[in-house]
C-alpha cells in the first residue's frame, strides 16, 4: 500500500515509521491515514503541528547542547553575587521565546484548529443530510438503527460513498465513545442524551471503528466495522437488511434449530424479525450470517466461531451479557445451521 | 555556616540548651509522636516510595500483559483494577505526597530560616491521615475489590448499578480520606510560608522553590473540595440512594465529570509546580548563576495554577458540549501555556550563561526540561479541538501525560533525591553510578512512552486490557514495555546508589554544591532546631550573601538571637517580613495518630454502611482533638 | 538581642487567625460547589422544584436567619473581650450566644426531619442537593457550636495566648457560618422565584 503523497512529505519527520498506509479492509484503524475530508483535514493538522513541535523541541535541544558546550567554564563558584554580564539578553531571551514566539505560535493554532477545522468536522444539523443512522452503544457491543426503514443490525455499518451521513449516537447503559479514525473524530454517548457525528467517506472499503470511552469489562473487545459501499451496493445491501429473516428454514436441521431458538433462553434476549423473538437485551440476529464478526468485532464469523460463541462465549468475551450455553451434537448442529442461514 | 563546632562558651551553653529543648524523644515512640517536620518529611518520604514501587509494580504488570497481543498474563477484571490503583496511586499516593509531604515538608520551613512548621501537629496529623487513607485503599487491593473504573471513575459505570460490589466505595472514601491529608498539609505551607519565614525575608527575597510551594498549596486548597464534593456525591448516590448523577431522575452524568476535571485540571498543575520547585532550586546550585528572570518565574508559577482553575472542560470535549464553551476552554489552555514557555526559557538562559556543572542533579534538570517540552507540545496540540477529539482517549494523551509527569514531575524528584542526599543524610553519593542511572532511566522512559504517541494515532484505546494482533500496534507495544523494564532498573540503580552512599558514602560537609539556600548554611544532616541563630535574610540567595553569613557567626559568638528559652520560632509580618513575635510551638503530641486513627475507622464503618458506629468513631474523633487541645504550647 | 527587638505591639496576626481561614477559604470552595451543583442541575431541569415537591417554606428560614445572624452580637462581644482579658465577660457572652444557637440548631434539625418525612431524599436530584446542601449548613452550625463548647471549656481554667487566639478564630469562623448560612438559603429560596 503506498502512503499518500502529504503523508511521505512529512514522514521523515517522525522517526519511527509509521505504517501510513489505510488499507481500508478493516485491519487498521489509523488515524493518519484519512478516508473523508474530515479525517484528511484533522491528519494535516497533525503533521503541520508535528512538524512545529520538532522545531520547538529542536531549538530547546539547541539551547540545552550549547550549555553543555560551555559546561565546566572557568568561573564556577567566583562571583555568585550579583548579576552576571548579560543579564539583559537573556531577560530578551525570556521575553522574546517564552512569551512572544508562544503567542503567535499558539494563536495560529488556535485560530486554524478552533476557527476552521472545527467546522470542517462538526456534526452535520439534523435534515441536511440524506441519511441518518442511529448507533447505541451497549455493554458491550454497537446496535445499528437506520431510522426510517426496519432495518436493525450489530457492530456493523454500511454507508455509501461520498454521501455525508448523521450518525446519532446514544447509550443502553453507560458512557462509550464512537469512533472510526480514518473517517472522523470521535463522540461520546451520554445517558439521556443524543449526539451527533458526521460520517463522510470518500473511499469505497472497511473502516474499523473503537468504543473508546472505557465502559467496563469488555471495553477492549467494543469494536465495529463501517463499509463504506458504492451507492447501489449500498442500496441493495439496505433493502435485504430491511427484509424479515426467511421464513422457510432451508435444511430440516436448520429448522430444528429454529425451534430451539424460539422455544429457548435466545429468544428473550435477541430479535430475529419475521419470528416470535423479539428480545433486546443482545444483537438483532435477523440477518447474522451475512455479518463478517461476531460478538463486536472479537471473533471472525463462521460456522466454528458461531459453535464456540453459543456454547463459550464467557471464554471468547470474558464477563460479556450473554451466559455460556451447555449445548452440544445435534442441538448445537441444529442452532448453528439455523443462525448460519440467517443470510 | 557550618555550626557544627560552637565557637564561644557562651554559643556552646545554648546550643546544648537547644539541643535539649528540641530533642526528641528516642526509638518508635519518638517517630509516633514527632512533630519534626524534618521526621514528617522522612516518614512521608519512604511511606511514598513504597506505594511508588506499588504504583510501579502495576505499571509493569500492565506492560506485561501489553507485551504481546491477545495474552492472558492477568484477567480483565484484575487489569482494570491495575490501571485504576495505578492512577490513583501515582497521583494521589505518590507524587502530591511526594513532593509536598516529603519535599516540601522537610525542606521548606529550613529554606524559610524557620524551626518548624506553623501547625507542628497538624502537619504530624496529615501524615497520619496520609497512611491510614493509603493503608484504606490498599485494602481493597489485598481483598481483591479494588476500584476499577479508571483514575477519573466516570458515572454511570461507577454507579451501583453497574458496578455492585464495595470496589468503588473504597474509592470515593478513599479519595476524600486522602483530600484531608492533602488539604492540612497545603493550609499549614500556606501559613508557614507568610508567617514563619526568617525576619528579613520579604516575599520578594523568598526562594523559588517556596513559590512553587505556595502556589501548589492554593492550588491544592481550593481544588481539593471539588472532589470531596463529587465522591461525596458519589458516596451518596450509591449508598443512601440519591440521584445527583443519575439522569432517569432529574440527575447528569456529566456532573460528575465537570467536577472531577474541575479538581483534575488544577491537579495536574498541582503535580508539576513543586517539581518546578525542586528545578529552580538545583539550576542556580549547579550553574552558580541567580536564575534568569526571577520575578517573572515567581509570577509564573503562581499563575499556572490560577489559569488552570479554568480549563477543565479540555478534558471533555467530546461529551457534546457546544462549540462556543469548547472554544472558550481551548483559548483558556492555550493561555496556560505561556507561564510554562516563560519557565522553560528562563532555565534555559540560566543553563546558557551560568558556569553550567553536569553533575547526576543537573542531568535529571536537563532531562526534565526534555521531556517537559515533548509533553507540554502534546499538550498544546490538544488546543486544537477537532484533534483532540482524534486522539482523546487514545494512548496519545497516555504519551502526553507520562511524558509531563513521568519526565516533569518524577525526573525533578529524582534529581531532587540526588541533590538534597547530602543534606539529610551527611554523605555524598557516588557520581558514575548516579549518572548512569540517569542515562537508563531516561532512555528507558523515552522508549517507554514515545512509541505510545504513534500507537495512539494507530488508532489504539486507552484501557484496552488486551488487543488483536493485526492492526499494527504489536511491536510498538513490545517496545514500551522494555522500556518499561529498562526504566525500573534505572530507578533500583538509583535506590542501590542511594543505599550504598548512605552506608558508605565520604561526609559531605554542610555545604557541598556551594548551594544558594539557607538549608545549606546548617550542619548536614540539620540539628533538630534547624538553626542555632535565627539567620539574616537579605536575598533570594541568602547562602550567596557572605556579609549575612559573617553576622550569623558573630551572632552565634555572641549567643545573640538563639531563642533558647523553649520551643521559640520568630514569625513575622507576612509580606515585608519584619520581625513581629516570637512564638512558642507545641512539641512531641501522641494526639495526631490517634485522631488518625479514629477517622480510619469513621471511614471503614462508612465503608460497611454501618452508620451509627461511624457516628461513634466521629465521636471519638471530637474526643481525641479535645485531648489535643489540652496540651497547650508551654508558656504560650 | 542585636536588631531583632521583638515590636511592642502586635504588628502580624497570629497564626490561628491564618489557619482559621484556611479553614473557612476550603469550607467556602466546598459549599461553593455544592450551590455550583445546585444550579446545574437546577438549569437542566425544566419545572424546579420538580412537579409534586412543594416549594420551599419562606417565613421560618427568614426567622431562622435572624436568630442567626444575631449571635454575631454576642460572639463579637465575646471576642473583644477576650482581647482585653476579661474572662468573665468573656464566659458570658459567649454562653448567650452558644444559647442562641443550640436553639437555633434544635428547631433546625426539627424541621429537617419533618421536611424529610413529607418528601425523602432519595426522591430525585432535587431533592439530593436540596438536603444535602441543607444538612451540610446545619453541620457547620454544630460545629460553631462543639467550637463554642470547647472554648467554653478551656476558659474554666482562665486565659493564655493561646486561648485568646482562638477565641478570635472561633469567632472568626462563627461569622463565616453565618455568611454559608445566608448564602445556602438563599440558594433554597431561589426555588420559589
Ligand atoms: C503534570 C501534569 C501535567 C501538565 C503539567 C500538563 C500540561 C498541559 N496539558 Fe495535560 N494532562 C495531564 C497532565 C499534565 N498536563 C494528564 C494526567 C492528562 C490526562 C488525564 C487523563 O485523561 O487521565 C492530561 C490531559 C490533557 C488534555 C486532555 C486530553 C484528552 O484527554 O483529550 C489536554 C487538552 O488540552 C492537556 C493539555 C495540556 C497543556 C496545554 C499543558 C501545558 O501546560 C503544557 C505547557 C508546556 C509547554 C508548552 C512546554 C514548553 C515548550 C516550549 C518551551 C517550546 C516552545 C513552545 C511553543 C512555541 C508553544 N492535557
Ligand atoms: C505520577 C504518575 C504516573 C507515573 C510515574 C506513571 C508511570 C508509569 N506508567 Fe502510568 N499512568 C498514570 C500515571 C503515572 N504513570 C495515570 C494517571 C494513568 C491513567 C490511569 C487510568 O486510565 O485510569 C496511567 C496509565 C498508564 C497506562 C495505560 C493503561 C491503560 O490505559 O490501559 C500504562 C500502560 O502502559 C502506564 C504505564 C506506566 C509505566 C510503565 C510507568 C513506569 O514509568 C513506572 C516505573 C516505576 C517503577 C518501575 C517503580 C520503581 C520503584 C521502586 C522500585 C521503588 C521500590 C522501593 C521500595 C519498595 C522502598 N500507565
Ligand atoms: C442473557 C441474554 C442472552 C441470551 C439468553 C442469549 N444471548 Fe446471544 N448475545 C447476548 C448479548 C448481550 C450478546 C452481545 C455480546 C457482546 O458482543 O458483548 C449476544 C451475542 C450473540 C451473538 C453474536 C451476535 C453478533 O452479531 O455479534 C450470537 C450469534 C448469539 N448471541 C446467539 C445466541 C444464541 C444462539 C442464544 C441461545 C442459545 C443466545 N444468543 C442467548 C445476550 C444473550
Ligand atoms: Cu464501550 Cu468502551
Ligand atoms: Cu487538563
Amino acid at each position: 500500500m503506498k502512503a499518500p503523497r502529504k503523508d511521505r512529505r512529512f514522514a521523515f519527520l517522525i522517526l519511527a515509521v509509521v505504517p501510513l498506509a489505510g488499507c481500508g479492509g478493516g485491519d487498521s484503524a489509523n488515524s493518519l491515514a484519512p478516508a473523508s475530508h474530515q479525517a484528511r483535514d484533522i491528519a494535516n493538522l497533525f503533521w503541520w503541528m508535528m512538524g512545529g513541535a520538532w522545531l520547538g523541541l529542536a531549538l530547546v535541544v539547541a539551547l540545552l547542547f550549547w550549555s553543555w558546550k560551555r559546561r565546566n567554564r572557568r568561573g564556577w563558584g567566583d562571583d555568585v553575587e550579583g548579576d552576571k554580564p548579560g543579564e539583559k539578553r537573556s531577560w530578551y531571551a525570556v521575553v522574546g521565546l517564552g512569551i512572544a514566539m508562544p503567542i503567535v505560535v499558539i494563536a495560529t493554532l488556535f485560530v486554524i484548529g478552533d476557527l476552521f477545522v472545527i467546522k470542517t468536522t462538526q456534526a452535520p444539523a439534523s435534515t441536511t443530510t440524506r441519511l441518518t443512522v442511529e448507533v447505541i452503544g451497549h455493554q458491550w457491543w454497537w446496535e445499528v438503527r437506520y431510522p426510517g426503514t426496519h432495518a436493525v443490525t450489530a457492530n456493523e455499518i454500511h454507508i455509501p460513498v461520498n454521501t455525508p451521513v448523521r450518525v446519532e449516537v446514544e447509550t443502553a447503559d453507560v458512557i462509550h465513545s464512537f469512533w472510526v479514525p480514518e473517517l472522523n473524530r470521535k463522540i461520546d454517548t451520554i445517558p439521556g442524551r443524543k449526539n451527533v457525528v458526521g460520517l463522510d467517506a470518500d473511499k469505497v472499503g472497511v473502516y474499523r471503528g473503537l468504543c473508546s470511552e472505557f465502559c467496563g469489562l469488555q471495553h477492549a473487545h467494543m469494536s465495529m466495522l463501517v463499509f463504506v459501499d458504492t451507492p447501489s451496493a449500498f442500496q441493495r445491501w439496505l433493502a435485504h437488511e430491511e427484509q424479515p429473516a426467511s421464513r422457510n428454514p432451508i435444511t430440516s436441521l436448520a429448522s430444528e434449530g429454529e425451534q430451539l431458538f424460539m422455544n429457548g433462553p435466545c429468544s428473550s434476549c435477541h430479535a430475529i424479525r419475521g419470528t416470535d423473538a423479539a428480545g433486546f437485551v443482545g444483537p438483532d440476529l435477523t440477518h447474522v450470517a451475512s455479518r463478517t464478526t461476531l460478538a463486536a468485532v472479537t471473533i471472525p464469523n463462521d460456522r466454528e466461531n458461531l459453535r464456540e460463541w453459543i456454547v463459550n462465549s464467557q471464554h471468547v468475551k470474558p464477563g460479556n451479557q450473554m451466559p455460556n450455553f451447555d449445548l452440544s451434537g445435534h442441538k448445537l448442529d441444529a442452532l448453528v445451521a439455523y443462525l448460519d442461514g440467517l443470510k | 555556616m557550618a555550626i557544627a563546632t560552637p565557637p564561644t562558651r557562651v554559643a556552646a551553653e545554648r546550643m546544648e540548651r537547644l539541643d535539649e529543648i528540641w530533642q526528641s524523644r528516642p526509638g518508635v515512640l519518638g517517630w509516633l509522636t514527632t512533630t519534626d517536620h524534618k521526621r514528617i518529611g522522612l516518614l512521608y518520604f519512604w511511606t511514598t516510595l513504597v506505594l511508588f514501587g506499588a504504583g510501579g509494580a502495576e505499571a509493569l504488570l500492565i506492560r506485561t500483559q501489553l507485551a504481546q497481543p491477545n495474552s492472558h498474563v492477568v484477567s480483565p477484571n484484575t487489569y482494570d483494577e491495575l490501571f485504576t490503583m495505578h492512577g490513583i496511586t501515582m497521583i494521589f499516593f505518590f507524587i502530591i505526597p511526594m513532593t509536598t509531604g516529603a519535599f516540601g515538608n522537610y525542606l521548606l520551613p529550613l529554606m524559610l530560616g524557620a524551626r518548624d512548621m506553623a501547625f507542628p501537629r497538624m502537619n504530624a496529623l496529615s501524615y497520619w491521615i496520609f497512611l491510614a487513607s493509603a493503608i484504606f485503599i490498599y485494602t481493597s487491593l489485598a481483598i481483591g475489590k479494588a476500584p476499577n473504573a479508571g483514575w477519573f471513575d466516570y458515572v454511570p459505570l461507577a454507579s451501583r448499578k453497574y458496578n455492585p460490589g464495595h470496589n468503588i466505595d473504597f474509592y470515593a472514601l478513599g479519595i476524600i480520606f486522602n483530600g484531608i491529608a492533602s488539604t492540612l498539609t497545603a493550609g499549614q505551607f500556606i501559613v508557614t510560608i507568610f508567617k514563619a519565614r526568617a525576619p528579613g525575608m520579604s516575599l520578594n527575597r523568598m526562594p523559588l522553590f517556596c513559590y512553587a510551594f505556595l502556589a501548589a498549596s492554593f492550588g491544592l486548597l481550593f481544588a481539593l473540595p471539588a472532589l470531596t464534593a463529587d465522591t461525596i456525591f458519589l458516596f451518596l448516590d450509591r449508598n443512601v440512594g440519591t440521584h445527583f448523577f443519575d439522569v432517569a431522575h432529574g440527575g447528569s452524568a456529566l456532573l460528575w465529570q465537570h467536577l472531577f476535571w474541575i479538581f483534575g485540571h488544577p491537579e495536574v498543575y498541582i503535580l508539576i509546580v513543586p517539581a518546578f520547585g525542586i528545578a529552580t532550586s538545583i539550576i542556580p546550585a549547579f550553574t552558580q548563576r541567580r536564575l534568569v528572570a526571577f520575578p517573572l518565574v515567581a509570577i509564573a508559577e503562581l499563575l499556572v495554577v490560577f489559569i488552570g482553575f479554568g480549563v477543565w472542560a479540555h478534558h471533555m470535549y467530546t461529551v457534546g458540549m457546544p462549540t462556543v464553551s469548547m472554544i472558550f476552554f481551548a483559548a483558556a489552555t492555550a493561555m496556560v501555556v505561556i507561564p510554562s514557555t516563560i519557565q522553560v526559557f528562563a532555565w534555559c538562559m540560566s543553563f546558557i550563561t551560568g558556569f553550567a556543572r553536569f553533575r547526576t542533579p543537573l542531568l535529571f534538570i536537563a532531562g526534565f526540561v526534555f521531556m517537559f517540552v515533548t509533553g507540554g507540545l502534546t499538550g498544546i496540540m490538544f488546543v486544537a479541538i477537532p484533534f483532540d477529539q482524534q486522539v482523546t482517549d487514545t494512548y496519545f494523551v497516555v504519551a502526553h501525560f507520562h511524558y509531563i509527569i513521568f519526565g516533569a514531575a518524577v525526573f525533578p524528584i529524582f534529581g531532587g533525591m540526588y541533590y538534597w542526599f547530602p543534606k539529610v543524610t551527611g554523605k555524598l553519593y557516588f557520581e558514575r553510578p548516579g549518572q548512569i542511572s540517569f542515562w537508563l532511566i531516561f532512555v528507558g522512559t523515552n522508549l517507554l512512552f514515545f512509541p505510545m504517541h504513534i500507537v495512539g494515532l494507530l488508532g489504539m484505546t486507552r484501557r484496552m486490557y488486551t488487543y488483536p494482533s493485526g492492526l499494527g500496534w504489536t511491536a510498538y507495544n513490545l517496545a514500551e514495555t522494555i522500556g518499561g523494564f529498562v526504566t525500573l532498573a534505572g530507578i533500583l540503580l538509583l535506590l542501590g546508589n542511594l543505599f550504598v552512599s548512605y552506608r558508605r558514602g565520604p561526609p559531605a560537609g554542610p555545604d557541598p554544591w556551594h548551594g544558594p539556600t539557607l538549608e545549606w548554611t546548617t550542619s548536614s544532616p540539620p540539628p533538630e532546631y534547624n538553626y542555632a541563630v535565627v539567620p539574616r535574610v537579605t536575598s533570594a540567595y541568602p547562602n550567596w550573601d557572605p556579609v549575612d553569613r559573617q553576622v550569623d557567626r558573630l551572632n552565634l559568638g555572641d549567643g545573640a538571637f538563639m531563642l533558647d528559652r523553649g520551643h521559640e520560632q520568630p514569625e513575622v509580618t507576612p509580606v515585608d517580613g519584619r520581625f513581629a513575635e516570637i512564638v512558642r510551638m507545641p512539641h512531641e503530641s501522641p494526639w495526631p495518630p490517634v485522631l488518625a486513627l479514629c477517622l480510619a475507622l469513621v471511614f471503614t464503618m462508612l465503608l460497611i454502611n454501618r452508620y451509627e458506629v461511624a457516628a461513634v468513631m466521629g465521636l471519638l474523633c471530637l474526643l481525641a482533638l479535645v485531648g489535643w487541645h489540652s496540651q497547650e504550647p508551654e508558656g504560650a | 538581642m542585636t536588631d531583632y527587638a521583638v515590636p511592642e505591639e502586635r504588628i502580624a496576626r497570629p497564626a490561628a487567625w491564618w489557619g482559621m481561614w484556611i479553614l473557612i477559604a476550603s469550607e467556602a470552595t466546598l459549599f461553593g460547589v455544592f450551590i455550583g451543583t445546585y444550579f446545574f442541575l437546577r438549569f437542566k431541569t425544566g419545572i424546579w422544584p420538580p412537579n409534586g415537591i412543594p416549594k420551599p417554606a419562606l417565613v421560618v428560614p427568614l426567622i431562622l436567619l435572624a436568630v442567626l445572624v444575631g449571635t454575631s452580637i454576642p460572639m463579637r462581644l465575646a471576642a473583644n473581650a477576650a482581647l482585653e482579658r476579661r474572662l468573665g465577660a468573656t464566659r458570658l457572652f459567649v454562653s448567650i450566644a452558644l444559647v442562641v444557637q443550640a436553639g437555633y440548631f434544635a428547631y433546625a434539625v426539627h424541621d429537617f426531619s419533618d421536611q424529610v418525612h413529607r418528601s425523602d431524599i432519595t426522591r430525585d436530584a432535587y431533592s439530593s442537593i436540596y438536603y444535602t446542601l441543607l444538612g451540610a449548613s446545619h453541620a457547620h452550625v454544630l460545629l460553631g457550636i462543639l467550637f463554642n463548647l470547647w472554648l467554653l471549656g478551656k476558659l474554666a481554667r482562665g486565659f493564655t495566648t493561646y486561648r485568646v487566639n482562638g477565641a478570635q478564630a472561633i469567632a472568626l469562623y462563627w461569622y463565616a457560618v453565618i455568611v454559608i448560612t445566608i448564602v445556602v438559603y438563599g440558594t433554597l429560596l431561589s426555588a420559589r422565584a
